[in-house]
């Protein structure tokens, strides 16, 4: 039996003894504490991606924690018991991996970034907290454990929005984030309140085989949905997302990203692994594309008129957001029709994994350029900047990158996952492409206003001392710069390694359900 | 790995568009070749043409900010954006008004 086995469990455990052991560093010292900053997020990123590998060798992966043994799933004499079960499919282990390397980067950024403040040995505790939460949602396999990570992460991250608690603004945010997301949270639990009501478990396997189509069921799936989508940033339930993502330290929002990606991950779950085809009713993929244009037009149209770079950059996270709902909403729709999934469906829901792997890379870097302009100057308001490409250079070609990508300007990533999604949208109502790609030239056009006023035009008098940022903020935007190039130079590799396998394990509900059965005798199982 | 990737629809060829850039990059680089070839650098051929007027010596002057951006734009379209401005208040109550408006109007769509 390899090592690797215990892979999930060690996915959450060293990132948390890495929180836990993060106040006990600060007593060796800054250079200690930014060493163990630094190697616990290179160990988590080795063991997502060693997963991820494992899972596209062997198929889903199953852990039980708290059982007679690892892989014992349903031990005889109970046929679903109260454990931690946590089971990584290729689509989980793709969440996992994006989000290990976006962590990675915020970690490798915020060490100089951070550097002029104090209390980092409670930034660093956070941070691998809420990295902690976010690897646990990603993995889980029942819904009270996806419940418990959600509030891991969510109390960590409003603890980092308010990192800077001598500005009124971030504890504001913080507070606002607090609000909805604490109310969000509960509905979650009242969802799964419902469901174990009526079924008595809590296992998310167990209940895609027996679920049915009813009253309590319907409930469960709206508290589910409305909440989830709150929590990534859905219109008109987004307005938390540009005051906590302008706020929170640019290392912080740059993880905080892929924490949103995993509330997105917990509503695909739900309506793809549990209900599935199963769900009787049209109404929830169209309840999803309508969030999904509304988000890309709205939080598009609000970026245009920002000042403020952390604030623009936000609204479009809503807006990007948006094109992912688009996609995943234009599968579910075809899900239970084999030919309008072979026509279109499938194609969309590329698109939407797609544009999940390629928001997480740009939109990172996008922050931490906003932040890496923020170090250099101290302003956050467009109308203050100017010039700066002289004096930064790389930040400005790494900005110029994400910016590309975002924009969906050909060759770079961005356009690919906007092409499967433009093509598999058009198919369902030509409107909804018109929307995606009226969207698509909105954000171009915001992003040639960041990059005139800040980094073109005159040099400005007051900024003649400013330099380029240290080198360790460039490596941080450089690792997610590097990814935004690989993933546009090898687009089939990325479509056929990374994309597919996602997108099918997500639709092979069969598969989900059955990697837990199939674990029921010690030494079974993967 | 170096297919294209087929849409369904279409295809998408990176290599092909890498491969226009550089041709398109050779050609104005050879247009530029054909250039004046008595440019002198920091010289009065340097200078920014500013309406025959002297160039301030800070670009704090000169430089368009970024609330003039699009002001065409954001003209045409205000009664739209004061709709969409009013909608974020920037209350915390109405964060959470809007979640809860969400939810119950989902669920009457699914529930009834």
């Amino acid at each position: 039996m390899s090592w690797q086995v215990h892979l999930p469990a060690l996915l959450i455990a060293v990132p948390l003894l890495g929180a836990f052991l993060a106040p006990l560093t600060a007593l060796g010292g800054k250079g200690l504490r930014n060493t163990w900053f630094v190697l616990v997020s290179l160990a988590f990123t080795l063991i997502a991606f060693l997963l991820w590998a494992r899972v596209g060798a062997f198929g889903t992966a199953v852990y039980v924690m708290g059982g007679q043994s690892w892989n014992l799933a349903l031990p005889s004499g109970m046929e679903v018991p109260v454990r931690i079960l946590m089971e990584v499919d290729a689509f989980s282990a793709f969440m996992v991996l994006l989000s290990a390397v976006a962590a990675l980067a915020g970690a490798i950024f915020s060490v100089t970034y951070m550097d002029r403040f104090s209390g980092l040995e409670k930034f660093v505790a956070l941070y691998f907290l809420m990295v902690a939460g976010m690897f646990g949602m990603e993995i889980t396999g029942d819904f009270f454990n996806f419940f418990v990570f959600l509030e891991i992460s969510s109390v960590a991250s409003f603890g980092l929005v308010a990192f800077w608690r001598d500005r009124g603004e971030a504890l504001e945010a913080a507070f606002k984030y607090m609000l909805v997301s604490t109310l969000g949270a509960l509905m979650v639990l009242v969802a799964v309140a419902f469901l174990y009501s009526k079924y008595n478990v809590v296992n998310m396997a167990a209940l895609g085989k027996v679920i049915e189509w009813g009253m309590v069921e319907k409930t469960s799936l709206v508290l589910f949905l409305t909440a989830l989508a709150m929590k990534c940033g859905a219109v008109p339930m987004h307005m938390w997302m540009p005051d906590a993502y302008a706020e929170a330290p640019a290392g912080v929002t740059c993880a905080l990203i892929a924490v949103s990606q995993a509330s997105l991950y917990g509503l695909f779950r739900v309506t793809y692994t549990i209900f599935g085809a199963f769900m009787g009713s049209p109404i929830i993929p169209w309840v999803i594309i309508v969030l999904g244009v509304l988000s890309m037009f709205i939080g598009v149209s609000m970026a245009v008129i920002q000042k403020e770079v952390g604030r623009l950059i936000a609204y479009h996270s809503v807006s990007q957001v948006g094109y992912m709902l688009l996609g995943f909403g234009v599968g579910l729709l075809a899900l239970s029709d084999a030919r309008a999934m072979a026509d279109y469906g499938f194609t969309a829901l590329k698109g939407g994994v797609y544009h999940i792997v390629n928001y997480t890379m740009y939109k990172g870097l996008l922050f931490l350029s906003a932040g890496a302009l923020f170090y250099a100057t101290g302003c956050r308001n467009l109308n203050d900047m100017g010039g700066l490409g002289r004096k930064m250079p790389k930040t400005m070609g790494l900005f110029m990158i994400a910016a590309a990508a975002i924009a969906g300007l050909p060759p770079f990533n961005g356009f690919v996952s906007k092409l499967f999604l433009y093509e598999s949208s058009f198919a369902v109502h030509p409107v909804l492409a018109v929307f995606a790609m009226v969207t698509s030239v909105l954000t171009l056009a915001s992003f040639v206003k960041i990059f005139q006023t800040a980094f073109l035009g005159p040099a400005l008098k007051k900024f003649d001392n400013v330099r380029e940022v240290p080198g360790a903020m460039l490596l941080g935007m450089s690792v997610l710069g590097v990814a935004i190039l690989l993933l546009s130079l090898f687009p089939t590799w990325s479509v056929n390694h990374l994309v597919e396998p996602a997108a099918k394990a997500l639709v092979d509900q069969a598969s989900y359900i059955g990697a837990v059965f199939a674990a029921t005798v010690p030494g079974g199982g993967l | 790995m170096w297919d294209q990737i087929q849409t369904g629809f279409g295809y998408w060829d990176v290599y092909a568009w890498i491969a226009f850039f550089l041709i398109a990059g050779g050609m104005v680089y050879l247009i530029r070749s054909f250039g004046r070839k008595d440019y002198k650098r920091d010289t009065e051929q340097d200078e920014i043409f500013f309406g025959s007027n002297p160039v301030p010596d800070d670009g704090e002057e000169l430089k368009v900010p970024a609330s003039s951006a699009y002001w065409g734009y954001t003209q045409a379209l205000k009664p739209f954006y004061d709709v969409l401005v009013g909608f974020h208040t920037g209350l915390a109550t109405d964060y959470a008004g809007w979640y809860i408006l969400v939810t119950a109007l989902v669920a009457l769509l699914i529930l009834l």
